[in-house]
């Protein structure tokens, strides 16, 4: 991916285009589902517990003055993430099956496929921009080793959502999806 | 169809000189075409089975695929190294559950050797997440000991206890061996298919001692430091090249990566390997693709050959398709004998490829994992490769038609009076 | 095997080459009975070629209908046009009769392959039984073809034409390629099998010598009244 120099990478503005990609992601998410099944399908929007806002604490922090590489903003990004890193998981849905979309970010590769991989909201979570908060990270475990699919893939996972009870000590409790089916997302028509 | 087939046989038999040509013509860009294929996934699987259950590699920020290439695959240099404090900082970070950390720059005979701690015997692994394990003796202990890949072991004909000298940089200049201060070798690590084999172990302490005297990359006249002195010394590493890591909770591969990115101390840069990987293979991919339209390319222009060959031996054969006629064969019959002709001959050229791809693959992997560290599979061929040879013997078919399109047209016009 | 069929009816025939400016062919009426053995007579260029292929059904002919035991060739399509030839016709060209990749034996069944009635009529040990009667040597049987004189592949050719008793067999000039000798063999063999089999035998060629041997003798220039015609013609301009 060809890093582009814009203004839109100053933390700032970063913290901004975060918050469009999460409306957006939805917008670009919410088609119904064409395949019938016992699966409810999410938004990356249902994973975030009600009340919980990402930016509590950081409204009053004039963000619009920051400076990117400026310690006092670095300070400010390494407590955001800190938040974020330890943000809660909706308990209610644990145990829910579930059908959510996303970007593939592979972590384990065998021979037959990959048998793990971190499901993200957002394009470039792992590159570009900081990384989402920890309720917006699932760890998924397919039923069976896939094949075909590379970083930043668009897919479909389906399958029994699993949450840490409280957060864990490490912080990104993160949600973890066992035996779960992948398919390819197709985009709507537009 | 039967009689068809037995005639279209023989008939070729009977020309079959000149028909040998176009199948060894067929054969080649089926073995070219197989090969590269063949090639194409060993090398991605080969790749992809390096390093397994790492979650991250860090290193100076370099970047990513250039990182991956040399801390797992010891290709290309470092431009920069890390501190071991910047390490030890890692290591004790609340997400990380193991750190290894890595030391490259020295070889012998060829081969790179790595400085590292003796985590990396229990942490690495390759493949499907299965652990290095030592095939004879154990990792080392002492200072100047040196457990090695099996590759290493069984080219340089190495064994328990043997006495090795290590060299500065590729070792191709003598002066810059660190002759005064020779490893044993402690152990050999089982196969695994990966640059692991190609690679001898030391510890970190190892390498410091060998570099004791020697200042940015040259040893000084004066300087020289024996074994025994160099042990004596405070042998705690100051660089490292990259550090493995593993976390305690894999979905903070991003905060980790991120916050290893913002390190204020030093330039650092943390990757995904699978990431990383995906990247090279886009990469690779252009280099991929110009290989495979070059075969593609051969393979049409020898179906080319097989129709025009066919085409112009259509004169000569007007006598036997008029007696064909008279027989009582009819223009869609001789169409279809053609068809077969062409479609005959391109599956025994795909079967010669095909065979002789199996069998170069078998008798030369051996030969290509030593020179090249790449493992070439004999497979029978898998779902790609079987998608090729039916888009070749379709092909074949198709080009065949041409001629039998020209075959039913001229018994048509010939009627039973060709003249000839 | 006489029937009131003809092998070959003929009737009101029109034939002009595609783009031609005139008919080479007019006939008005012609009429093969069923195991007749006619002799046909036309100098080379009169349009024998064009009413052979008429006959055999691999020609359609423009006016008229030509009728090959009963059936007329326009109202099949063409693939049963080429099943009906390969059933109930034989044929033998004046030289290059057989597949020279094929053995002796092969090159005789090859009808068979082709037609499920004519291996029908065929009953196990036929080709043997004919090619002794040709008076090929047994030990020439499974050789290649192309390892026989002319001569004998020429017989070959007659007993290949004659395998499964087809209603009739068309002779192309069949023994222009062959000296004194073998002629007379030749015809012995082709006319008692013929007659053996019950096959109406159309004999072109343009050696009236050969006349003789025949139930009924045609002279095709009399015949094709398009070629008065265009001779007139040629003369008026």
């Amino acid at each position: 991916m060809p890093h582009h120099p814009s203004p839109l990478t100053a933390p700032s503005r970063r913290l901004a285009l975060i918050g469009l990609a999460a409306t957006l992601t939805t917008a670009a998410f919410a088609q119904p589902s064409s395949k019938p099944g016992a699966y409810t399908e999410l938004r990356w929007d249902d994973l975030v517990p009600k009340g919980w806002d990402p930016m509590a604490g950081f409204k009053d922090k004039n963000i619009g003055a920051l400076v990117d590489g400026d310690p006092k903003t670095m300070d400010m990004m390494a407590r955001l993430r800190e938040v974020w890193d330890n943000a809660p998981a909706e308990t209610r849905l644990d145990g829910a099956a579930i059908k959510l979309p996303g970007y593939l970010v592979p972590l384990d590769e065998s021979k037959a496929g990959i048998t793990e991989f971190l499901l993200v909201p957002y394009f470039g979570a792992c590159v570009h921009s900081p990384p989402p908060p920890a309720n917006q990270i699932v760890l998924v475990v397919p039923a069976k080793p896939i094949t075909g699919y590379q970083t930043m893939d668009t897919v479909w996972v389906s399958g029994r959502l699993r949450t840490a009870r409280q957060g864990s000590p490490m912080g990104t409790s993160a949600y973890r999806l066992e035996a779960a089916l992948v398919d390819r997302y197709q985009a709507p028509a537009r | 169809m039967t009689p068809l087939i037995t005639l279209a046989a023989r008939s070729a038999w009977n020309r079959r000189f000149v028909l040998a040509l176009v199948v060894a013509s067929i054969a080649l860009s089926s073995f070219l075409l197989m090969g590269i294929e063949r090639i194409r996934q060993d090398v991605r699987e080969n790749f992809a089975q390096a390093v397994s259950g790492t979650d991250l590699i860090v290193g100076a920020r370099t970047g990513p695929v250039q990182l991956l290439l040399y801390s797992v695959f010891r290709i290309g240099n470092a431009t920069n190294n890390i501190r071991w404090t910047s390490a030890q900082v890692l290591a004790q970070h609340r997400a990380v559950a193991w750190m290894v950390p890595l030391s490259l720059g020295d070889s012998h005979r060829g081969f790179p050797v790595l400085g590292t701690t003796p985590d990396y015997f229990k942490h690495f692994k390759h493949g499907d997440k299965q652990p290095l394990r030592v095939a004879q003796g154990r990792a080392f202990e002492g200072l100047y000991e040196a457990v090695l890949g099996a590759e290493v072991a069984r080219r340089l004909n190495y064994t328990l206890g043997q006495r090795i000298v290590l060299a500065h940089g590729d070792g191709a200049i003598a002066a810059n061996d660190h002759a005064d201060k020779p490893f044993v070798v402690s152990g050999i690590l089982a196969p695994t298919g990966t640059p692991v084999d190609r690679t001898l172990h030391v510890s970190l302490q190892a390498i410091e001692a060998l570099h004791a005297d020697w200042i940015a990359g040259a040893r000084l006249p004066g300087m020289a430091l024996s074994a025994e002195a160099a042990a004596q010394r405070d042998l705690t590493p100051r660089s490292v090249t990259a550090v493995l890591l593993g976390l305690k909770n894999r979905a903070a591969v991003f905060s980790v990566q991120r916050e290893v990115a913002a390190f204020r101390d030093e330039p650092l840069l943390a990757i995904l390997p699978g990431v990383a990987l995906d990247e090279l293979w886009d990469v690779v991919a252009l280099g991929e693709r110009g290989l495979q339209a070059m075969s593609a390319l051969v393979a049409v222009v020898s179906l080319g050959g097989l129709m025009a060959v066919i085409l112009a031996g259509l004169n000569e054969r007007r006598r036997e398709l008029a007696i064909l006629r008279a027989v009582g064969a009819g223009p869609r019959q001789m169409l279809w004998l053609l068809a077969l002709e062409g479609g005959l001959v391109t599956l025994a050229g795909v079967a010669i490829g095909v065979l002789a791809c199996w069998a170069a693959v078998a008798g030369l992997s051996g030969w290509i994992q030593g020179q090249f560290g790449l493992t070439l599979q004999a497979a029978p061929p898998g779902a790609p490769e079987w998608r090729l040879i039916g888009a070749l013997v379709a092909g074949g078919w198709l080009a065949s038609l041409v001629p039998g399109w020209r075959a039913y047209r001229l018994s048509l016009a010939d009627g039973l009076s060709p003249r000839l | 095997m006489a029937s009131s069929i003809p092998a070959l009816q003929v009737t009101g025939l029109r034939y002009r080459w595609p783009g031609a400016a005139s008919d080479v062919l007019q006939i008005d009426t012609l009429s093969i009975a069923a195991g007749e053995r006619v002799f046909l007579r036309g100098p080379s260029g009169c349009g024998k070629s064009t009413l052979l292929s008429l006959m055999a059904g691999v020609l359609l002919a423009d006016a008229g209908s030509v009728a090959l035991l009963g059936q007329a060739w326009s109202e099949l399509s063409s693939a049963r046009r080429d099943r009906r030839r390969a059933d109930h016709l034989g044929y033998i060209f004046q030289q290059f009769n057989l597949l020279p990749y094929l053995s002796v034996l092969d090159n005789v069944r090859l009808p068979c392959r082709f037609s499920r009635h004519r291996a029908e009529r065929t009953r196990a040990g036929d080709a043997e039984r004919l090619l002794e009667r040709s008076g090929l040597a047994e030990a020439l049987w499974s050789r290649p073809a192309s390892a026989l004189s002319v001569g004998q592949q020429q017989r070959v050719a007659a007993v290949r034409a004659l395998i499964g008793g087809p209603g009739l067999v068309v002779a192309d000039e069949p023994t222009s390629a062959l000296d004194e000798d073998l002629r007379e063999s030749f015809m012995a063999l082709l006319l008692d099998s013929c007659a053996e089999a019950g096959s109406a035998l159309v004999f072109v060629s343009h050696d009236s010598r050969l006349a003789a041997h025949f139930d009924r003798q045609l002279d095709l220039p009399a015949l094709n009244r398009a070629g008065t015609l265009a001779a007139a013609a040629e003369t008026a301009a």
